[in-house]
């Protein structure tokens, strides 16, 4: 079972190197990450993009990218389809996103998706490494559905408890979020809610649980009604999986780690291998973590490079 | 200015002790309430059974004199008494007490006969105090408002300004949270965002600064900020944070609380008059600290910060 991203650092050093689509590096941060993630055996890339600016980003942290395969892309939208098409015909078993807008990767993956005929959604899944805590927590979506009705949280919540599964999971407890309170009538989400613990309770979504609180003081507390006690938070033990209700609230809580003592890495699990998406504003030490997060998804994805 | 809790309390003594009005009051109200008169903060005015009350009043510091009763034995008449009290002065602040935050709420808002005014959105602010440096933030509307148009947004930012300026900032600095930081036709909340950020860049809200969208990373970090691209005083260093709708909002003030362990109060605004509610993550000691706050607000604009 992984439990810390500490864990992960240590299984994409033994699984890897893996090859990995790398989708417009661009940027020096990316690429610093790229030399990083080589250096430590987690990667083998493969660079799509401008020859010029990849070039110009590598010189400038003295990254020698003689011994990698380079291909010539122009536009962003073109090399994302490229690179996501290595990833779902076996090229590559990992793609990563360079400086390039999430939703032409996004476009790219839906597309092979449906070519695929797999009938995934496509969700992304923000993974909290908290002190104290004994395993990985993850909000999901965060990234791809603006507003997901029921069908669509069935889907996210699938694809959540796939790769709770591949990470030792057997049975991962999930919250479904709400902003369920004492005033403002019932929300959709809370509806939600109690048709998605049905559905759980039947086994829909495989092997995993749907705990009965929808918000962090439920978690927290066990109950609105009890009184607030700094001292047990840590001691309180926490679901797998959180649901977010909205693209809103997932992103803007799944940055939290800019602001609280938390470690956080992103992914999109296709149904052909993980993504790897860092935000457009995150460091190389960041990017190197998450790109590790995939090789080791990668590798339980039974995934290798051909 | 205002940095810390401690400093709230500090202000608030000095303003002397405000009349609270409080409908049927459990024990944690009557002991609330005890330390807010211990304190030097407020002047106890219990509306319910007087009986009942005299037991759980004689568990605490108070004693006879220390306090008004107001005997109305069933909730709702506690209420309403309450409630009248405030409207005409002869109190300064209106508790929950024993009422159902449900029913609470729609006094608050009610533009009729409660603590609502015409024309105007009550809002809720949560108010945190930050581990590193003293500093406060707020982050609204956290409780009372699902899923506000862009004129209630407007008005919840504006109740949020006249808040922070109480508290001496001066220009306050506000980030407007989206999903992302670009204007995305397809996500509403970074449309309202960037409209309430070209309101603040045309002073229509008076003096502060107002950045939107922006998304969560932008909006805590300079540096991330301009990994994107993005310039601006407010990133890395806002006092405001307006969320898009209540999903983010009250799960983001939780949020805050569980997993940063920050300490947080609350305040009603926008009300004729203050009101304090009371949500479930804020501490004993906290609650103390927001009698404190509504007693600020109290002559300065009431409940509208």
């Amino acid at each position: 079972m992984i439990r810390s991203l500490s864990d992960i650092k240590r299984l994409a050093g033994e699984k890897g190197p893996k090859k990995i689509a790398v989708l417009a590096p661009e940027d020096e941060e990316f690429m610093l990450a790229v030399k990083k993630s080589w250096e430590m055996g987690y990667i083998e890339p493969v660079l799509i993009g401008n020859e010029g600016k990849i070039a110009q980003a590598a010189q400038k942290v003295s990254f020698d990218l003689a011994p990698f395969e380079k291909i010539a892309g122009g536009e962003l939208q073109g090399i994302s389809d490229l690179g996501i098409k290595m990833l779902f015909d076996g090229t590559a078993p990992i793609a990563g996103k360079g400086q390039i807008s999430t939703s032409y990767i996004y476009r790219s993956i839906i597309r092979e998706e449906a070519r695929a005929a797999s009938g995934m959604t496509v969700s992304v899944m923000t993974f909290w490494e908290i002190p104290g805590s004994d395993h990985l927590i993850a909000f999901t979506d965060s990234g791809v559905n603006i507003n997901p009705d029921l069908n669509a949280k069935r889907e996210i919540i699938k694809n959540a408890v796939f790769v709770y599964h591949l990470l030792g999971y057997p049975r991962p407890k999930i919250a479904v979020l709400s902003g369920q309170r004492e005033v403002g009538g019932k929300l959709s989400s809370y509806e939600d809610y109690e048709a998605l613990r049905e559905a759980a309770a039947a086994e829909e979504f495989g092997s995993c649980e749907i705990v009965a609180a929808t918000s962090f003081t439920e978690i927290f507390l066990g109950g609105r009604q009890n009184p607030m006690d700094y001292s047990r938070l840590k001691e309180v033990e926490l679901p797998h999986i959180f649901l977010v209700p909205c693209l809103d609230m997932g992103n803007i809580i799944c940055k939290l780690d800019l602001f609280l003592d938390v470690n956080r890495s992103s992914l999109v699990a296709t149904s052909r291998g993980p993504v790897c998406i860092p935000a457009r504003s995150d460091f190389s030490d960041v990017i190197v973590q998450q790109i590790a997060m995939c090789v080791v998804l990668a590798d339980r994805m039974g995934k290798e490079v051909q | 200015m205002i940095n810390t809790f401690n400093d709230i309390l500090a202000a608030a003594k000095q303003g002397g002790p405000k009349r609270l009005a409080i409908p049927a009051p459990t024990a944690a109200d009557v002991s609330l309430a005890a330390a807010a008169a211990t304190a030097g903060l407020a002047i106890p005015c219990f509306a319910g059974d007087a009986g009942a009350i005299a037991v759980l009043a004689a568990a605490t510091t108070l004693r006879e004199g220390d306090y008004e009763l107001w005997e109305e034995k069933d909730p709702h008449r506690s209420l309403a008494r309450s409630l009248s009290a405030v409207r005409s002065g002869a109190a300064d602040i209106l508790l929950q007490g024993g009422i159902s935050a449900a029913d609470f709420a729609a006094v608050l808002q009610d533009r009729q006969e409660g603590l609502g005014r015409k024309g105007v959105t009550v809002s809720y602010a949560s108010l945190y105090q930050l581990r590193k440096r003293d500093k406060l933030i707020l982050v609204t509307d956290t409780f009372l408002n699902n899923r506000p148009t862009l004129v209630e947004k407007q008005q919840i930012l504006a109740n949020a300004l006249g808040l922070a300026r109480l508290l001496g900032i001066e220009t306050p600095k506000v980030a407007i949270l989206a999903a992302i930081e670009q204007v995305n036709p397809g996500i509403p909340s970074t449309l309202d965002a960037a409209i309430l950020a070209k309101m603040g860049d045309r002073r229509q809200f008076g003096k502060a600064m107002v950045e939107g969208p922006l998304d969560m990373d932008c909006a805590l970090s300079q540096a991330a900020a301009g990994r994107k691209g993005l310039q601006s005083p407010v990133t890395g260093n806002a006092d405001v944070y307006l969320v898009p709708e209540i999903e983010t909002g009250h799960l983001l003030a939780e949020a805050l609380v569980f997993f940063g362990e920050m300490q947080t109060v609350g305040a009603v605004l926008g009300t004729a008059k203050p009101a304090l509610l009371h949500l479930p993550f804020v501490t004993h000691d906290n609650r103390l600290t927001e009698i404190a706050l509504a007693s600020l607000l109290v002559g300065n604009g009431g409940g509208n910060g």
